[in-house]
């Protein structure tokens, strides 16, 4: 393992520490492991995300006016306890009630949901949501659900406008639970990913080979496949996001190439090439995000994402937010 | 020996927990194949801080002790594992509640409960292919066992065997929560990480008294 750190154990506080010295706006609670804004506005409904370290941006480059309000961090891919949640609640405390938005993993579902009953319990007013976008697994009565994965950033933008335009708990909930409907990804990957304190990678892959339907920590996804044309992969990843948000006709979308932390620009702004390709021309593309917003440390490879826009989420998506990494 | 001090109580946490800080590599290896790979780590990190916090914790009866010990781990130990194996040390903390010792089938209720909060916690249940298919058979011998007026030697030696056969029963299972269960039918030949560390922890706690 080669890699850019001074130990294993201090990456995580070492990273946000370098975060919010980069962008002045934020600030870092080194106990809890929370990235939040420095200046909060009481008035308005509060966010909270995060979950385990090892996707940046996602959560902490997210946090700022027109987002969220505070990111916790868990380890590299463990989710942050519910006393680092339940804190983190408590420092972005407002009039207007906080709203949790989890990716849906069994870890971050308990540990988020215990930090809700126990700040319910001091009275606060929190609420969550919880985000399934990950179409490469089944959702069934058998298993917990999809895997909530790099459509969350739409997520935290349009809920990030809602709350900043004054909307009650219950309504920035609604438009955050409108948006995960309408939001689907798909992934796959080139390589493995490395987690700094185990030093080797997490699956073996062959030169040859890519991991089609990957999840965003290296777990396996729908099959292992040999290696396919961006083309290929684009007409594949296209037809099946088109299918889950039942898109036939026309319709209107904002859609990330996201890449997993190791895969270059260059490859990112091709497959979105690829990806036109195999749009039906009533599909209209409104918003195109390109770049690293969700990534799996040094995993090679990328995420396809479509969100079905209306007039409603058109409005928040375009609305102005200082994030650091939402570009 | 017939009844479980809490001098015992400490001794079978304090073996748990260096099983678990001395296989931190292999439990991650056993949640690689079909998981994210960071189990060993994350149950590490909570018991590590368990043994920096050895001192310090409640010992005012065996309830109050387990249940200081769920509180350590369920804070720092990362990902799932904390309200998980927290939950548990802390409803076993609940049943053991003003117990100054365990008569052997006390000790297998104890470890019921443990089983019960986990199962309230994770919202699964015995084939789920999670730490509870070894865990429940484990309470099941052990209840067993003491009914059936074993010796402490005998007692923890059948609790731990059922532990083990378990782990290596998930081997066949399809995993419904979870990570795993993120990959359906390609969990099948792997065993469930949580299980399989539990049938080693189990065995060594055997072989300790």
């Amino acid at each position: 393992m080669k890699k850019l750190i001074n130990t294993p154990e201090t990456l995580v506080p070492e990273m946000c520490e370098g975060i919010v010295k980069a962008n002045p706006c934020l600030e870092f609670l080194p106990k809890y492991k929370v990235v939040k804004r420095k200046e909060l506005n009481p008035d308005k409904v509060t966010l909270i995300s995060g979950g385990g370290s090892g996707h940046e941006p996602a959560h902490a480059g997210f946090v700022g006016y027109g987002m969220l309000d505070a990111a916790v961090c868990g380890d590299v891919f463990a989710s942050p306890s519910s006393v680092q949640v339940y804190n983190a609640i408590k420092s972005v405390k407002s009039k207007k009630g906080t709203l949790l938005i989890v990716k849906n993993y069994s870890g971050d579902c308990m540990n988020f949901d215990t930090a809700k009953e126990d700040a319910k319990d001091d009275g606060l007013d929190v609420d969550s949501v919880y985000v399934n976008d990950d179409v490469a697994v089944k959702d069934s009565l058998y298993t917990i659900g999809r895997r909530g994965v790099a459509g969350t950033v739409f997520v935290h933008k349009i809920a990030g406008a809602a709350a900043e335009e004054g909307k009650s708990l219950a309504e920035v909930k609604a438009v955050a639970e409108k948006t995960i409907v309408n939001v689907k990804s798909i992934g796959f990957a080139l390589t493995s990913c490395t987690v700094p304190a185990k030093g080797t990678p997490t699956f073996s892959i062959g030169d040859n080979e890519i991991e089609y339907g990957v999840g965003i920590h290296g777990e396996p996804g729908i099959a292992r496949q040999p290696v396919q044309t961006a083309d290929v992969l684009a007409e594949k990843m296209t037809a099946a996001l088109l299918a889950e948000l039942k898109i036939s006709g026309g319709a209107e979308i904002a859609v990330m190439v996201n890449g997993f932390g190791a895969t270059p620009l260059q490859e990112l702004y091709l497959f979105y090439n690829s990806v036109t390709k195999y749009l039906p021309e009533a599909v209209k593309v409104y918003k195109v995000l390109v770049g690293n917003y969700m990534t799996s440390i040094d995993m090679a490879g990328a995420s396809l994402t479509f969100l079905k826009l209306d007039g409603e989420l058109k409005k928040y998506l375009d609305a102005e937010t200082k994030a650091p990494a939402f570009k | 020996m017939s009844n479980f001090t809490l001098t015992d109580v400490e001794k079978i946490i304090s073996v748990m927990t260096d099983v678990i800080l001395k296989n931190e590599v292999p439990f991650c290896e056993l949640d690689s194949a079909a998981g994210d790979g960071d189990f060993g780590m994350s149950l590490a990190k909570g018991f590590r801080e368990l043994k920096k916090e050895w001192a310090n914790l409640e010992r005012g009866d065996i309830g109050a002790f387990i249940k200081s010990c769920g509180g350590v781990i369920a804070e720092h130990c990362g990902g799932a594992s904390g309200p998980i194996w927290g939950g548990g040390f802390k409803a076993a903390g609940r049943y053991a509640a003003e117990k100054t010792s365990l008569s052997l089938s006390e000790l297998a209720e104890t470890l019921g409960a443990a089983a019960d909060g986990i199962m309230k916690r994770g919202g699964a249940k015995p084939g789920d292919k999670t730490l509870l298919d070894a865990l429940v058979p484990a309470v099941d011998a052990l209840k067993a066992s003491a009914a059936a007026g074993d010796d402490v030697k005998t007692f923890l030696k059948k609790g731990a065997d059922a532990a083990a056969a378990g782990g290596e029963a998930t081997k066949n299972m399809v995993a419904s929560r979870g990570r795993a269960s993120y990959v359906g039918e390609r969990s099948i030949s792997y065993p469930d990480a949580g299980a399989a560390a539990l049938g080693i922890i189990f065995t060594e706690i055997a072989n300790a008294f």
